[in-house]
C-alpha cells in the first residue's frame, strides 16, 4: 500500500450539530478514487417530519472493529495507521454482517454488486498526505481533518471525544466527535 | 480480532483428508501403474495446497460468524423441501460460482477478464491435478495407429482420432487456458497500475504477485508448447523448471493469499440461502425509522455472534443497539450528540 | 411565430433535460490531468474558488482550491457536481432554427446570423427600434455583462435591455443606493467572524449559499448569537438562539417594532445618527405605533421573541446583519431592505471591524453584472441612465453621440407585458430562462408566443429557448476569460479551462460578431476579454463601482481586489464606510421611513393559504444547468409542498399525497411533504423546475414600484387533496419537465 505520506499528526474531528444537510460531502466523497462514483458517506434527516436535523456519519475507524470481527469472509481489515479498510472485493460475499453490526451504521451493501462497501477515509488522499475529500468541502465545519492543535484553536469550548457507550458496549474510535468541553464518552440512549 | 487461528482440529481434519486424498492417488492411478513420475513435484506441491486448503478452511468455518452461515446453509438444504432448495443452490451456483454474476454490475470488462481468468484457472486445474494424481492417462488404442483413448481412474471414458478437432482442443486446452489467463490478468495488471484508488489501497504480495505468477505460469506453460513445437526444444528444460517453480510457488500460495477466495466464494451462496431462508420467517423493523431493514433471524444470530466475539450491545432496558437499522443508529447518535451538546449549554464553540 | 414548433416531450428527447453522470469510475484521466485551472465556481454568488481538472480540453473533474481565502477547499454540492455541466449530452453544437412541425434543425452560422441581423433590422425598421429588446443575465463574467449593456444600447439602439438581476437583489440594490449611495455589501465575510450578533433575514444561507455558513460557524465558535428571520425552520433556524418563524409578506413590521423598541430602549448610538445620518425622525414617525404587541398581530411572531430579538441586537457591540431573497421578493421589497438597514443605522455599527451589513447577492456575478450596464436604468459604474453627466462621459467612452444614446428602458417582467401587449416584438436573450424564473408562467409562455422574432444565446435549448426561432450555441463559464464580483465585493479571475466543443462559439465572439454585422464594428475592436476588462475600468472610472485600479494581474496576484478601487495603487475596498463618508448627496447615511404595507396579495375564503417560494441545495436557479447534473437531481428530485401538520390535518392530506396548488393566476399538483419545521398558515413550494411542475405557474406579477421586482415569496392560493399518493420521488420526471 502507497502510505509513504499518510500524516500521522492529522485526524478527523465530526460535529453532527453544524452539519446543515447539503450532502456536499456525499456527492464530493463518489470524487474520492477508492470507492468509485459510489458514496460511502451517510447524510440523512434524523427525523424530518420535526426537525431539520441531518446527520452525517463516517467510518470511525474503531480500534476493535466489530465489522471486521462478524466478518464471516475475513474480507476487512485495520492497517497500521488504524484505517479499517472496505471489504476487499474477492473475499466479500455480501452478507451484510458487518452492515447490522456496526453500531455507527456505516458499511454499505452495494446489492447490485454483492459487495459491501465503506468509508476509507479517503485512503487515496490521506495516504499521500492530503486530506479526505468530504471534510475538505464541507461547507459547515460538520467534518475537519487537521491536528488537534487546529482544533483547539478553532473551537476551544469544544473536546474531541472518540469514546462511545453503545448499552454495555464501550466502543473506542480513531476518528474524534466535538462535545462540549470536558467530556470524555458520548453515551447513546 | 479477538478471535484466534491456532487450531488443533483443523490440523486433524486436514491430515485426514490428506491421507485419504493420498491413498485416491494409489488407487486412483491403479497402483502408480498410470502414474507419471515427470509430475512428481507437482503431486507434492498438490497435495501440501490440499492440505493448507483443508485446514485453512477448517479454521475458517469454525470463527463464530461463518459457522452460523455454513450451519444455516446446510440445515436449510436437507430440511423441508429438499428439492426445491437444492435447485435454488444449484442456480445460484451456476450464476455466482461459473459465472460470477456479481462483478458484472461492477465493470464489463472487469467481469470479462474475471471470467476469462476463471475459465482458464478451472479448465487448467481439472485437467492437470487428476494428470498429475495418475488419475487421467492416454493410451493408444489396440489395432490402431490413429486413434487415442482417454482412461479417467483406469476406466475407458472416450477415443478419439488423432487428427481429429477433439484431439487438437483437447491436447491444447491446457495453451487455450493459457491464453484466457494471460489476456484476463493482463487487464488486472493493467487496472492495478493505473486505477489511483487501487494503487493506494493494494499490496504487491497480496494484489500484484498472484496477478504476476499467474502470468508466469501461463507463459512459462506456453513456452514448453513452443518450445518443443516450434523451437526443436530450445531452452525446453529451463522452461520446465520456470514452469513447476511457479505452479508449486502458485499452490502453496492457495491457502494463504488471493487465491483462497476461490474456495471462500462458495460462501456467498450461503449467504443467499440465509437471507431468503430468513426473509421467510420475517422482517426487523427498525425502531427508529418504523422501516424494515433485514431478517429477524440476521438480528437474532447477529446479537449472539457479537456476544460469543466479546461485544454487547445490551442495553439496559432489554433492548439492543443491534435491533436498530443502520439509519436509526446514526440518528440515535446525532440525537444523544444534540442532547449532550444541549446539556454542555452551546452547540458551538 | 414562437410557438414550439413540436410537441415539449419531442424537444425535451433531442434537447434534453437529460441527466448526466459521471462515468462509474471518474472520467478518463482524471487522475493525470494536463493541468488544474484555478478559477471559480459558475453558480452563486459566494463564487468559490475551485480548481478544474483538464484533460485534452475537456473538463474531467475538480480539485479543492485550498488557498483562496473565502471558501479554503469548501464547496457546496453544486461545486462539487459543476464540472458536469462540461461534456453534457444535451450541449448545443450547432446554431439551430425552428422548422415548424420538424422541430429546430441545425444550420450555420452565416445563415443564422443573416437571418437574425436580417429580422433585427426589419422588426426595428417597421416598429422602431425600442420594439426589439434584450434580456440578459448575471452568470455571465463583468466582461460579457459590460459587452451585452454597450451591445444593447451601441448596436441595437434599444432602450429595452433588462437581465435576470431583477428576479434577484435589485431590491437591496435600490435600499442600498436610498440608503447609501452605493450598491454593495458593506462587508466582507471575514467582519462575520467576531460579530456578537448575527442576523440572517430571509436567506435560507444552509441551502442557498452553503458555503457562507463557515463564517457564521466561525463567529459562533466566538459566542456570536445568532437570529433566524424566516417563515420556515431552516438548517440555519435549528441551532439558532432566536427563530423569528415570520409570516411571509410581513417582515417590515417586525424590523419597525425592532427599531421602536430600541428607541424606547435607548439601544443607540446618538453620535453617530447626529453627525452620520439623515432622516432619523421621520423613520422613527413612521414606526412609533409599531409595539410589539401590533408586531406580534402582524407577523404571527410571538412579542417575547421579538423583543429578545432587539434586546439581543440592541444590546451588541459588534454585528451582522445579512439578508437575501426571501425579504427582498416582494412588492415591497425595497422597504424591507430600508427596514433592515435603518436597524444597522440606529445602532451606529458600520464601517468598523466586524460590524456589517450585506444583502447576499445569489448570483454568479449578481454584484459585478449589475453594476456595468445591463440593467434597463444603468450604465456602467453603476451609472444612471438618465443622468446628463453620466450619458456624456458614457457616450465618450464608447465612442457615440450621446444624443444616440436610449434612455431608460423596461424592467425584465415590464418587457414581458410590453411584449404581451405586443409592443415589443423582436428579442435576443442570453443566459435567461424567464419561462421557469419569472412569475406568472402562463403569461409569460403567452407572451413568447407572441414575439415575431426571438434569438437565443445558450449552451443548452433551455425551456425558453424551445421558443426561439435561431438559437446561437453560447459557452460555458469555462470556456472564455474573464472577471466576475462575487458577493462580497471581490472582483476575482475567471479563468478558460476548455475552449467551447462543436460548432459552439463563445458568447463574446456571437455578440461581436452581431455587432459587426449590425454596422457598429468600430465600437467593438477587442480582441481577448481583458481588452473589455480594460475599456470596463476606464467606463467605470470615476462611478460608484469604480474598477478602474483592478487589473487581471492584481487579481490573479491578490487573489481579487475589491471594489472601489479607484487607482492602481489603491489597496481596494473590503469594508466600506470606514471613513464614513456615503456616496448620498449629502455624504451621509440615509434613514427612511418604512412603514408596514399589505403585500400585494392577501388571503381571502377562495385563496385561504400562503404560499411561499424558494430554492433548494442541489438546485440553482431555473435549472438549465442543474436540472441536467445527475446526481444533483436525484438528491431533490422533484418539487415538494411543505405543509405543517396542523394545516394538513385540515385537509385531511397524507404524506406524500398529490394536492393541486392553485392560485389565481394557474395550478399545480404536488406531492405533500408534512413537516412541523414550517408556519402553520404558510406552505412552501421551490422553483427551480419548469412547466407542470412550476411553482411560478402560482406566483404574482405584482412589482415593487422602486425596483420592480416580482413578488415571488408571498401569493394566496388554494389546496386541493388528490386523495392520491404519489410515486416515488426517484420515478419524477420533474427536472425534464414532464
Amino acid at each position: 500500500m502507497n502510505y509513504t505520506n499518510f500524516n500521522i499528526h492529522e485526524e478527523f474531528f465530526v460535529d453532527m450539530q453544524r452539519c446543515i444537510g447539503c450532502k456536499a460531502c456525499e456527492l464530493a466523497c463518489a470524487e474520492c478514487e477508492t470507492n468509485g462514483q459510489e458514496s460511502m458517506i451517510h447524510v440523512n434527516y434524523v427525523d424530518r417530519a420535526s426537525t431539520v436535523q441531518t446527520t452525517v456519519q463516517v467510518c470511525m475507524h474503531c480500534d476493535d472493529p466489530v465489522c471486521a470481527n462478524v466478518c464471516p469472509a475475513d474480507a476487512i481489515s485495520k492497517d497500521e495507521f488504524g484505517i479499517v479498510h472496505t471489504a476487499n472485493t474477492e473475499r466479500c460475499i455480501g452478507c451484510s454482517n458487518c452492515v447490522m453490526a456496526c453500531p455507527f451504521g456505516v458499511p454499505k451493501k452495494e446489492e447490485s454488486y454483492d459487495l459491501m462497501m465503506k468509508c476509507t477515509m479517503c485512503y487515496d488522499r490521506t495516504s499521500v498526505g492530503k486530506k479526505p475529500m468530504c471534510a475538505t468541502v464541507c461547507p459547515s465545519g460538520a467534518l475537519f481533518y487537521g491536528t488537534k492543535d487546529q482544533i483547539q484553536e478553532m473551537r476551544p469550548n469544544s473536546t474531541p471525544v472518540n469514546t462511545f457507550v453503545f448499552g454495555q458496549e464501550i466502543v473506542n474510535t480513531k476518528v474524534n466527535i466535538m462535545m462540549p468541553k470536558g467530556s470524555t464518552e458520548l453515551i447513546i440512549f | 480480532m479477538k478471535n484466534k487461528t491456532y487450531n488443533i482440529k483443523a490440523l486433524l481434519i486436514a491430515a485426514l483428508l490428506s491421507i485419504f486424498m493420498i491413498a485416491l492417488v494409489f488407487f486412483g492411478s491403479r497402483k502408480l501403474q498410470n502414474f507419471d513420475a515427470a509430475l512428481v513435484t507437482y503431486l507434492f506441491g498438490t497435495v501440501f495446497a490440499f492440505f493448507g486448503i483443508v485446514y485453512r478452511y477448517t479454521v475458517w468455518l469454525q470463527r463464530p460468524p461463518t459457522w452460523i452461515y455454513f450451519k444455516r446453509g446446510i440445515t436449510y438444504l436437507i430440511t423441508g423441501k429438499v428439492f426445491s432448495h437444492f435447485w435454488f443452490a444449484t442456480k445460484e451456483s451456476v450464476e455466482n460460482i461459473a459465472f460470477q454474476k456479481f462483478i458484472y454490475p461492477r465493470g464489463k470488462y472487469r467481469w470479462m477478464a474475471h471470467f476469462m481468468i476463471a475459465v482458464g484457472c478451472t479448465s487448467a486445474f481439472l485437467i492437470t491435478i487428476p494428470l498429475t494424481f495418475g488419475w487421467i492417462n492416454f493410451a493408444m488404442a489396440p489395432n490402431s495407429i490413429s486413434v487415442y483413448e482417454a482412461y479417467f481412474f483406469g476406466f475407458k471414458v472416450m477415443d478419439f482420432n488423432l487428427d481429429s478437432i477433439t484431439a487438437f482442443l483437447t491436447f491444447h486446452a491446457l495453451n487455450w487456458s493459457s491464453y484466457l489467463v494471460i489476456f484476463g490478468s493482463l487487464y488486472y495488471l493493467r487496472r492495478r497500475l493505473t486505477n489511483p484508488g487501487l494503487i493506494a489501497t493494494q499490496s504487491f504480495e497480496g494484489d500484484l504477485l498472484p496477478l504476476i505468477l499467474l502470468i508466469a505460469i501461463s507463459v512459462t506453460g506456453l513456452g514448453l508448447t513452443y518450445s518443443y513445437q516450434f523451437m526443436k526444444g530450445l531452452a525446453f528444460d529451463f522452461l520446465a523448471v520456470l514452469h513447476a517453480v511457479t505452479v508449486i510457488m502458485f499452490l502453496i500460495w492457495i491457502p494463504f493469499g488471493k487465491f483462497f477466495h476461490i474456495i471462500q466464494r462458495p460462501a456467498q451462496i450461503g449467504a443467499h440461502i440465509y437471507k431468503k431462508q430468513g426473509m421467510k420467517m420475517g422482517m426487523a423493523v427498525c425502531p427508529h425509522t418504523g422501516e424494515e431493514f433485514t431478517t429477524n433471524l440476521h438480528i437474532k444470530d447477529l446479537k449472539a455472534v457479537t456476544k460469543e466475539l466479546g461485544f454487547n450491545f445490551d442495553k439496559e432496558d432489554g433492548t439492543s443497539h443491534l435491533d436498530l437499522s443502520p439509519e436509526g443508529k446514526r440518528s440515535r447518535l446525532a440525537q444523544a450528540h444534540l442532547k449532550a451538546r444541549q446539556q454542555g449549554g452551546n452547540l458551538f464553540g | 411565430m414562437a410557438k414550439l414548433p413540436v410537441s415539449e416531450e419531442n424537444i425535451v428527447t433531442l434537447f434534453g433535460p437529460h441527466k448526466n453522470y459521471s462515468p462509474k469510475e471518474g472520467y478518463e484521466g482524471r487522475d493525470e490531468p494536463d493541468q488544474l485551472v484555478k478559477t471559480h465556481c459558475c453558480f452563486c454568488g459566494m463564487q468559490c474558488g475551485i480548481q478544474l481538472s483538464v484533460k485534452e480540453n475537456k473538463v474531467v473533474g475538480f480539485e479543492p482550491w485550498m488557498e483562496f481565502p473565502f471558501n479554503e477547499g469548501r464547496l457546496c454540492p453544486k461545486g462539487v457536481q459543476r464540472y458536469l455541466q462540461n461534456n453534457h449530452p444535451d450541449r448545443l453544437l450547432s446554431p439551430l432554427k425552428r422548422v415548424e412541425g420538424q422541430g429546430f434543425v441545425p444550420l450555420d452560422w452565416e445563415q443564422a446570423m443573416t437571418k437574425t441581423v436580417s429580422e433585427i433590422q426589419r422588426i426595428q425598421k417597421e416598429y422602431g427600434n425600442d420594439a426589439f429588446s434584450m434580456l440578459s443575465g448575471v452568470s455571465l463574467t463583468n466582461e460579457k455583462s459590460y459587452l451585452v449593456g454597450k451591445f444593447a444600447r451601441v448596436a441595437l439602439k434599444t432602450k429595452n435591455l433588462d437581465y435576470n438581476g431583477r428576479l434577484c437583489m435589485v431590491s437591496a440594490g435600490a435600499g442600498n443606493k436610498k440608503a447609501f449611495g452605493l450598491d454593495r455589501g458593506s462587508n466582507n465575510y471575514s467582519d462575520l467572524e467576531y460579530a456578537e450578533v448575527i442576523i440572517v433575514a430571509g436567506a435560507n444561507i444552509s441551502e442557498t449559499f452553503p458555503t457562507l455558513t463557515h463564517w457564521i460557524w466561525k463567529a459562533r465558535d466566538r459566542g456570536a448569537k445568532l437570529i433566524v428571520i424566516d417563515p420556515r425552520m431552516i438548517p440555519l433556524a435549528r441551532t439558532a438562539d432566536i427563530h423569528l418563524d415570520v409570516r411571509p409578506g410581513t417582515d417590515s413590521a417586525l424590523y419597525g417594532a425592532m427599531l421602536k423598541y430600541l428607541v424606547d430602549h435607548d439601544m443607540l448610538d446618538h453620535d453617530f445618527i447626529d453627525n452620520h445620518t439623515s432622516g432619523f425622525q421621520e423613520t422613527l414617525d413612521a414606526v412609533k405605533d409599531n409595539t410589539l404587541e401590533w408586531a406580534e398581530e402582524i407577523t404571527g411572531i410571538k412579542k417575547e421573541k421579538i423583543e429578545a430579538a432587539a434586546k439581543l441586537w440592541g444590546k451588541a457591540n459588534t454585528s451582522f446583519l445579512l439578508h437575501a431573497r426571501g425579504i427582498e421578493h416582494h412588492s415591497k421589497g425595497v422597504d424591507n431592505v430600508l427596514g433592515c438597514i435603518n436597524l444597522v443605522l440606529a445602532t451606529g455599527r458600520i464601517g468598523k471591524p466586524y460590524c456589517g451589513y450585506a444583502t447576499i447577492t445569489g448570483q454568479g456575478n449578481g454584484q459585478g453584472g449589475r453594476e456595468h450596464g445591463h440593467k434597463c436604468d444603468q450604465l456602467p459604474g453603476n451609472r444612471d441612465i438618465e443622468n446628463p453627466e453620466h450619458r456624456k462621459y458614457i457616450s465618450e467612452v464608447w465612442g457615440i453621440n450621446e444624443k444616440d444614446l436610449p434612455g431608460k428602458g423596461l424592467s425584465a417582467y415590464e418587457i414581458i407585458e410590453a411584449i404581451h401587449r405586443g409592443e415589443i416584438k423582436g428579442l435576443i436573450s442570453i443566459c435567461f430562462n424567464p419561462l421557469v424564473s419569472l412569475p406568472n408562467s402562463n403569461y409569460v409562455r403567452e407572451a413568447l408566443e407572441k414575439l415575431e422574432f426571438y434569438v437565443c444565446i445558450d449552451f443548452f435549448l433551455n425551456e425558453t429557448a424551445r421558443h426561439a426561432d435561431i438559437i446561437f450555441p453560447g459557452s460555458l463559464q469555462e470556456e472564455e476569460e474573464g472577471t466576475t464580483t462575487s458577493a462580497e465585493g471581490r472582483v476575482i479571475r475567471i479563468r478558460q479551462a476548455v475552449t467551447p466543443p462543436g460548432d459552439a462559439r463563445t458568447d463574446t465572439s456571437i455578440i461581436l460578431e452581431l455587432a459587426k454585422r449590425l454596422g457598429v464594428k468600430d465600437k467593438f475592436t477587442y480582441d481577448k476579454s481583458e481588452d473589455i476588462f480594460n475599456e470596463l475600468r476606464v467606463a467605470s472610472k470615476g462611478g460608484t463601482a469604480d474598477y478602474f485600479g483592478i487589473t487581471y494581474k492584481r487579481i490573479e496576484d491578490e487573489m481579487g481586489v475589491f471594489w472601489p478601487c479607484p487607482e492602481e495603487g489603491h489597496p481596494g475596498t473590503p469594508r466600506l464606510w470606514e471613513d464614513r463618508k456615503f456616496k448620498t448627496p449629502d455624504g451621509k447615511a440615509h434613514f427612511n421611513p418604512a412603514p408596514y404595507k399589505l403585500p400585494g396579495e392577501v388571503t381571502d375564503a377562495d385563496y385561504p393559504v400562503i404560499l411561499t417560494t424558494g430554492r433548494v441545495v442541489s438546485q440553482y436557479l431555473s435549472g438549465t444547468q442543474t436540472r441536467r447534473i445527475g446526481k444533483l437531481v436525484d438528491q431533490y428530485p422533484e418539487p415538494l409542498l411543505e405543509i405543517h401538520p396542523n394545516l394538513a390535518k385540515q385537509y385531511g392530506i397524507q404524506q406524500r399525497e398529490l394536492v393541486k396548488v392553485s392560485s389565481r393566476r394557474g395550478e399545480g399538483i404536488f406531492p405533500a411533504n408534512i413537516v412541523e419545521t414550517i408556519r402553520e398558515d404558510t406552505v412552501f413550494i421551490p422553483y427551480h423546475w419548469s412547466g407542470k411542475k412550476s411553482a411560478n405557474q402560482l406566483t404574482p406579477g405584482t412589482l415593487d414600484p422602486i425596483s420592480k421586482i416580482p413578488e415571488f415569496k408571498v401569493c394566496a392560493c388554494h389546496l386541493e387533496p388528490l386523495r392520491e399518493i404519489a410515486p416515488p420521488s426517484n420515478e419524477s420526471m420533474a427536472y425534464a419537465s414532464i
